[in-house]
């Protein structure tokens, strides 16, 4: 397959659809109103659905009414928009509806500004809805990740029955680079492997086979049930679904730690330090829920890693998951920017440089 | 004798960073003035440039609010400038597709006024891009530009490229799929563009100069810091 130069908004709807997304409810908002765009031209050439819905909350629950079908729904929003979603998104969660949601944050809070950002990381992954549930959650880097992505995340909603989350940035959305993309998945409905999904019921059927789609439960003991069932999943995908990369951290003296685009400033600065002689190695989670913890420790408590530096471009929102993943075992330090300025090559390594004379 | 360019094209052609190689070239050699006409998107804009674009000594109008953060830009007046103002030449940097150049139409009387040795209208085409990939797509993306910017394309230009993943085989490619365009319509290459090493590599083949035009050797000056980590996805 050539290599075609993509937006990245373009490639991640396009690469939905080849992932057999036929359905894709949204609304209009920068920095990623550019896949509602293309889902509107994309969707009726392959007999989907593309539907601007009146507002971000009947989006959502769109996807609620076309997920609990068994088909492959899609939405996508930045930040606040996202946040008006909340409530769909806890429903689906309790409902167990697979779906895909994509957030391509934008600088906050409230309606804060269209550039972008990385402030979402919370809501993402500590769960912003109402509830005990979470969100299988990746970060992309790059435009070919997330298509990458996208083409196992409809099966991994599916193999959970949970929803998945993008947690991507405005440059993700906007940035263009040369992405391979892959075939069309050959998708459909399957009642026999979706036994939930209300695809039509007549009177006299087997009432023990009828769909249900619901996430009331109203007395205290089913409710229970309910959610230790939904823990035992959660528990399989901590077990089965974490994802991350190592870049030279075999003999780094200090590890950073990133998701997302910074990560990719903080790969040039780990480079650049290296030709002066710095030990330095980066790494990025790329399920931020369920968060590798593990793996990182593995990478930093080792005799040669000296501190952490953890870089984001929000207050340090991750940075307390890399606490916890260390949990006091090495020091760890934080650089980042608000108000969506992003972090340049020479400020991670003018940060690293100061760490070192302060003798870390 | 007043020059002018208007770079237009499909999202991602490589606008900018010519508009930007233009403008330095003709800095050199006279009094330079440089709009930035993107009135669609809100990053990844060559205002992002401005300080290298004043150190150079070249005027630059940008949309009022660009780059502050907010969407709803506006066309400022200063734009009649590159009409009325007595400059060597001026480039025209514009939004992508058929709803980037609508921005042109408000300046027909303007261009109108102009000789039409003075006045270039090029189509930057990559294609590389999706939507500018076959002869039919350059074609009617070329037909829709027109309509909406009230103004004759004179020329395109094979700026094919994968950005950081270039290779020779990019301008090769464009070269072949702009023959057809310019068979079809009747609108030239103008010029080819490229990095030198592909440049260089390009022109020494022997393809046919017709469709070749002048060649360009650019630099890159909308490079990222983030840009080196394609590299690094070892695909």
């Amino acid at each position: 397959m050539a290599l075609q130069l993509m937006k990245g908004s373009e490639a991640i709807a396009e690469a939905a659809i080849r992932a057999g997304a036929r359905y894709f409810f949204g609304y209009p908002i920068t920095p990623q109103t550019e896949i509602p765009e293309y889902m509107s031209a994309r969707m009726p050439e392959v007999g989907g659905c593309f539907l601007q819905a009146e507002s971000e909350v009947a989006a959502i629950n769109m996807i609620y009414g076309a997920a609990g079908t068994g088909a492959r729904a899609i939405t996508s929003s930045s930040s606040p928009g996202v946040s008006l979603k909340q409530e769909g998104i806890s429903y689906c969660a309790g409902a167990q509806l697979p779906c895909v949601i994509l957030n391509v944050m934008r600088g906050g809070p409230g309606l804060g500004n269209i550039q972008a950002s990385q402030g979402d990381y919370f809501q993402g992954v500590k769960g912003g809805g109402n509830g005990d549930y979470h969100l299988l959650t990746y970060a992309p880097a790059s435009v070919q990740e997330a298509i990458d992505i996208m083409m196992f995340a409809f099966d991994k909603a599916e193999q959970y029955r949970v929803p998945v989350l993008f947690l991507a940035d405005g440059l993700i959305a906007q940035m263009m680079e040369p992405v391979e993309m892959p075939e069309m998945v050959d998708f459909k409905i399957d009642p026999e492997k979706k036994p939930w999904a209300c695809t039509g019921w007549q009177p006299g059927d087997d009432p023990a086979k009828r769909g249900v789609i619901n996430s009331i439960y109203i007395d205290t003991e089913s409710l229970s049930v309910h959610n230790a069932e939904l823990q035992a999943i959660y528990r399989q995908i901590e077990a089965n679904e974490k994802r991350w990369e190592c870049y030279k951290t075999e003999d780094a003296d200090i590890v950073l730690t990133a998701f997302g685009t910074v990560a990719r400033v903080c790969k040039t600065a780990v480079d650049e330090l290296r030709a002066e002689g710095i030990k330095v190695g980066l790494f990025r989670p790329i399920s931020v829920w369920p968060f590798p913890y593990e793996a990182l420790a593995e990478t930093v408590l080792q005799d040669h890693v000296k501190a952490v530096l953890d870089v984001e471009l929000n207050e340090g929102q991750m940075l307390q998951d890399v606490k916890l993943a260390l949990n006091g075992g090495k020091p760890v330090d934080f650089f980042g920017h608000l108000g969506s300025e992003f972090p340049t090559v020479d400020e991670v390594k003018g940060k690293i440089k100061e760490m070192m004379k302060e003798g870390i | 004798m007043k020059k002018m360019y208007v770079l237009i094209g499909n999202y991602g052609s490589g606008k900018s960073e010519l508009a930007l190689n233009f403008a330095f070239e003709a800095a050199k050699h006279g009094r330079t003035e440089l709009l930035d006409l993107d009135m669609v998107n809100t990053y990844f804009r060559l205002t992002e440039r401005g300080k290298l674009v004043s150190q150079k000594e070249i005027r630059l109008v940008s949309p009022n609010f660009a780059c502050s953060g907010i969407e709803t830009l506006s066309l400022p007046a200063e734009v009649a400038s590159a009409f009325a103002l007595n400059w060597d030449t001026v480039i025209f940097d514009v939004g992508g597709d058929a709803v980037g150049s609508t921005a042109l139409g408000r300046y027909h009387s303007d261009f109108a006024e102009m000789d039409p040795d003075q006045l270039e209208v090029l189509n930057v085409v990559n294609i590389r891009r999706p939507l500018a990939g076959t002869v039919e797509k350059i074609i009617k993306l070329q037909e829709e530009m027109q309509i909406h910017s009230r103004l004759k394309i004179t020329g395109m230009i094979n700026n094919t490229n994968l950005g950081t993943m270039t290779r020779p085989d990019e301008l090769r490619d464009g070269y072949e799929i702009l023959k057809q365009v310019s068979e079809q319509t009747g609108i030239p290459v103008a010029y080819t563009s490229g990095k030198k090493e592909f440049l260089d590599q390009f022109l020494s083949e022997g393809h046919d100069p017709k469709y070749i035009g002048k060649p360009i050797e650019i630099d890159i000056y909308m490079r990222r810091d983030w840009d080196s980590f394609i590299n690094n996805l070892g695909r």
